[in-house]
């Protein structure tokens, strides 16, 4: 149950955050990119939330200005990975309080962490909502108290 | 310096494309500049490596501050190195020669007190980690894995994953600490294990029985998780967290698969049902787990009434209004049709509807599985349905379909007449989306029937279809042969033109218009389709010529060609200069030459998937293995274990055909014996017919000398008694397949020769072999000495295998041969004894 990589678009295909979980070079990612920016937001509403892209499937949820793509292969469960999405825009919401597009283009060390704490390797590492969250709020803390030393 | 902030503003405040691309390339500059000072303060650093940040999501080159991200991972501060972790896991990969750098700090850091930057590097080391870091690393994990930390335990069982998967041999190491991780309570630390297991399972073989002994304990928590009410924690939207849910059933589905009776699969039918039956009233929050539930019925040994179980939740899936539900439905019928195919088949019409469907995705899976249930009750509805599809189609599945399409044709018609006009119907609508052996079986398939009647009203067919659809290659191409085959059938019959409604009668000059529309149309995409219509026109007029009557046709075929031997293309020019020659015999020889051609036999082709899947979840005969199509399973089996490391050994197959034709070709300007059947550039599926072949030979009594390849002479040489040094690889009945160690000085290459001797009493042809080794290691083969066997006879090859000192010799060799006409092939697995490198 791998996560390849992760994409966050904007509705007009501008690329607020990238995360590869597996390794190429920098000429393959943008290609990726531009493929999946060409895709995905000609999708409609109400379509299936899975498209079949050359051999692996990219699946893929929008919330409100973003679009939350992610890649996985062809034997994944497709629809637990909407759930993962839904997880981790959950605990960003949690985070930011109340997360809009601005906040993640201004703030994506912020975004960077939460994903980091929520999936390693493209695999969830907790499930608990409520526990990410506490551990990303203790890290905040513990950085904030450090600049608040010198 | 300016801030991060101000920098995203200005950018996002470009008026132009122009000015943004401006603003980064000088904050760029600025940022590499300041990375060339020396005294770098480390605030500074901070903001350039966040700024950094914001160019790689913006897609912009960042390798320069790979060495900066490195020089803040050493700061104390906690808030500096997260800073650099972060940056570290986005700029770097494993590819990227740094990564050693990194050793040195994430050893330091996994060892911090501080859980948190413990955690930081354990994150770090999960996400990017190469062999050389996992070789470098793994006591820091295993450690790890043994602290009283949740948060670390759980983080340092995926790195712990990760680590096997780059380095297999860790599995053994690992392998222990599963137990005591998997009687854990936290579900973040049950997560990793399974995580763990599943890596395991995947790159290490011999890992198989041990993990079945951890069965238990996986039922264990699976009953918990269904039995245990709500929890706050975890709950998504009325499940006990469905991650753990579907981890679960992952692992056991994986662990299980190949299981025969056992308590372990009783006690796992009993809990599957139980899930089935408290999710089934759920709404779409409990799709996940059912779903992976149904994918881990179909796949182990379940029994029946499970599996009618899962058939019946598909069914409900495939009635729900969302679409991922019904989505998912339709991928898993794909799998289940094996088992249940009757229960598939009720389902029918939901699935021909869902070709209509306004999404892309269900019509992609509705269409794989429309080609799994057709019978030879339902074709004719489901070809109907799918001639309407495939001309609303877009290109990318046309190739696909016109090839599902005809072998399902080829395996259900009911009548060949119906089959044919199927035929000829797909080739008006797609015919420029035809492979090239889908035609030659289509063309071996009319020779093979003899009923005039039938071939005339085919002929007949073909050339009203192909007036109006002259565009269409796969159409043309086909029309053109018939022409030439059986034009002289259909001399003097009426058809009705499809445009005009008049009848129309064939006389042979329309015969000779038809074909030259046919040679002057150039709106074919590939040039390689216009040359070999241009080809095939060349050899109907040349037939044509002998059969017709009238002097004014027989002229303007003779201009057909004439024209053509200045044509720019070599081998149509060589033809029209060879038939130019023909034409000009007396009439008695030209009719021996342009003989009707005997039929060829049918190649029986199997189906190819859309897409490709993993053949490790399911080993109960892969439904959908593949004809000649990259797409199969069972290529991608041997593949997938090769990556680039496969070579293959030259089957002289296609230089025979080659050196066929080249003596043929050059016995045409010696004396006047011409290969009468087309070879298409493409190879040729089409078989010669060895004994035309000698009647040609004979009417000429020119010394054409067929070249077939002499067979090795027989030698009985004895069994060879195995000495020291060689292994015994793999014995049957046809082969005994031998190695044979020449050099093993254990020092990270060895060179072997394998030996492939006849046991059989028939001659073997064609032998192939191919070999594969691990990942880590690399090969060198050598050609193979000989392809032809005798009785008694053998043949070697060399083979060469580098890698690092000290890992274990493990080949997988695949072989090929032909005996009396029939292709075999052999795949095992050697050992080597345990040898190692």
């Amino acid at each position: 149950m791998a996560i390849k990589y992760l994409i966050l678009l904007s509705r007009q295909g501008k690329v607020r955050l990238t995360k590869w979980y597996i390794t190429l070079s920098q000429k393959e990612k943008q290609r990726i990119v531009r493929e999946v920016a060409a895709m995905i937001p000609l999708r409609k509403p109400k379509m299936c939330n899975v498209i079949e892209h050359k051999d692996s499937k990219i699946i893929y949820r929008r919330y409100a200005s973003l679009f939350f793509i992610c890649s996985v292969d062809n034997d994944d469960n497709e629809l637990i990975t909407l759930d993962i999405i839904q997880r981790y825009v959950e605990i960003m919401d949690k985070s930011y309080g109340n997360v809009c597009e601005l906040d993640i283009i201004f703030n994506f060390q912020t975004a960077y962490h939460v994903l980091d704490e929520l999936i390693i390797d493209g695999v969830i590492q907790e499930s608990s909502a409520s526990e990410v969250l506490k551990k990303v709020a203790q890290q905040d803390q513990l950085e904030s108290g450090e600049s608040l030393q010198r | 310096m300016s801030s991060l902030k101000t920098f995203i503003k200005s950018v996002r405040n470009s008026k132009t494309i122009a000015a943004e691309r401006a603003v980064i390339r000088k904050e760029s500059a600025k940022i590499r500049t300041s990375f060339r000072d020396v005294h770098l303060d480390e605030e500074r650093r901070k903001k350039n490596i966040s700024k950094l940040m914001y160019l790689y999501i913006l897609g912009e080159p960042t390798y320069f501050g790979q060495v900066e991200c490195l020089k803040l991972l050493v700061s104390p501060k906690f808030s500096t190195k997260r800073l650099g972790y972060m940056a570290t896991m986005l700029v770097l990969d494993e590819n990227q020669e740094i990564l050693t750098l990194l050793t040195n700090s994430l050893d330091n850091d996994m060892k911090n007190s501080n859980q948190f930057i413990a955690g930081l590097a354990l994150c770090t080391l999960g996400n990017i980690a190469s062999p050389e870091l996992a070789q470098d690393l793994y006591p820091n994990v295993e450690k790890l894995l043994g602290s009283h930390n949740t948060y670390l335990k759980k983080k340092a069982a995926i790195v712990a994953a990760k680590l096997v998967e780059k380095n297999p041999d860790l599995s053994e190491l690992f392998l222990p600490k599963v137990p005591a991780l998997l009687n854990d309570k936290s579900h973040g630390v049950l997560l990793g294990v399974l995580h763990l297991i599943k890596s395991i399972h995947l790159n290490d073989e011999s890992s198989h029985d041990r993990l079945i002994t951890f069965v238990p304990r996986i039922l264990a928590h699976l009953r918990l998780l269904t039995t245990t009410g709500y929890s706050p924690e975890y709950d998504v939207k009325g499940i006990p967290d469905p991650f753990l849910y579907v981890s679960l059933l992952r692992t056991l589905r994986m662990i299980m698969a190949n299981v025969e009776e056992s308590d372990n699969l009783e006690a796992l039918n009993d809990l599957l049902t139980q899930v089935c039956s408290k999710l089934e009233g759920t709404k779409s929050a409990g799709f996940a787990v059912l779903y992976e539930a149904v994918q881990t019925i179909f796949v182990i040994n379940s029994d029946s009434s499970l599996k009618i179980l899962g058939v019946n939740i598909l069914s409900k899936l495939l009635t729900q209004r969302d679409n991922n539900a019904r989505y998912v439905a339709l991928n898993t019928l794909l799998n289940v049709i094996e088992y249940e195919p009757l229960a598939v088949q009720r389902h029918k019409s939901t699935v021909v509807s869902c070709l209509q469907d306004w999404d892309i995705s269900i019509r992609r899976r509705a269409l794989e599985l429309t080609f799994a249930i057709m019978t030879q009750q339902n074709i004719r509805v489901l070809t109907k349905e799918l001639l309407t599809f495939l001309n609303n189609t877009d290109e990318e599945l046309k190739p696909y379909i016109t090839t599902q399409l005809s072998i399902a044709c080829n395996k259900y018609s009911p009548n060949f007449k119906w089959h044919f006009e199927t035929l000829i119907s797909m080739m008006k609508v797609a015919g420029n989306y035809f492979s090239d052996d889908v035609l030659s079986n289509i063309l071996a398939l009319i020779m093979q029937h003899d009923d005039r009647a039938l071939t005339t009203h085919l002929t007949i067919e073909l050339i009203r279809a192909s007036e109006k659809y002259y565009n269409e290659y796969g159409l043309v191409l086909v029309t053109i042969w018939c022409l030439g085959e059986y034009g002289d059938l259909v001399l003097g019959s009426t058809y009705e033109q499809k445009d005009s409604k008049k009848t129309k009668s064939i006389k042979e000059s329309s015969l000779v218009d038809l074909l030259q529309v046919f040679s002057n149309i150039s709106t074919f995409e590939k040039i390689s389709q216009a040359n070999q219509i241009k080809a095939y026109t060349l050899t109907t007029a040349l037939k044509l010529s002998s059969k017709f009557k009238d002097r004014g046709a027989i002229e303007s075929l003779r201009k057909i060609i004439t024209k053509a031997m200045h044509d720019s293309h070599l081998e149509i020019q060589v033809r029209a200069i060879e038939y130019n020659e023909i034409f000009f015999q007396p009439a008695s020889v030209k009719r021996g030459i342009l003989e009707k051609m005997p039929p060829p036999p049918v190649k029986q082709r199997e189906g190819v998937s859309l897409l490709s899947r993993s053949t490790t979840l399911k080993t109960k005969g892969s439904s959908s293995s593949s004809g000649g199509n990259d797409a199969g399973n069972s290529g991608n089996l041997l593949l997938d274990l090769l990556g680039e490391d496969i070579k293959k050994d030259a089957s002289p197959e296609e230089t025979k055909k080659h050196e066929n034709t080249m003596d043929l070709l050059s016995d045409i300007f010696g004396s006047i014996s011409v290969n009468q059947q087309q070879q298409p550039p493409a190879p040729a599926k089409l078989q010669k017919p060895a004994s035309q072949n000698d009647k040609i030979i004979d009417l000429f009594g020119s010394s054409a000398a067929s070249s077939s390849p002499s067979p090795s002479p027989a030698l009985s040489i004895p069994k060879p008694l195995p000495k020291d040094n060689e292994i015994q690889a793999y014995s049957d009945s046809n082969i005994n397949f031998v190695f044979v160690i020449k050099e093993n000085s254990g020092n990270g290459f060895a060179l072997l020769e394998a030996r492939v001797q006849n046991n059989s009493a028939s001659i073997l042809s064609n032998l192939s072999v191919l070999c594969a080794v691990t990942k880590q290691q690399k090969l060198q083969l050598s050609s193979i000495s000989n392809t032809t066997l005798s009785p008694g006879d053998s043949s070697t090859l060399n083979v060469k295998i580098t890698g690092n000192p000290g890992s274990k010799l493990k080949i997988r060799v695949k072989m090929g041969y032909n005996k009396a006409g029939q292709p075999v092939n052999k795949q095992f697995d050697f050992n080597a004894g345990g040898k190692t490198l």
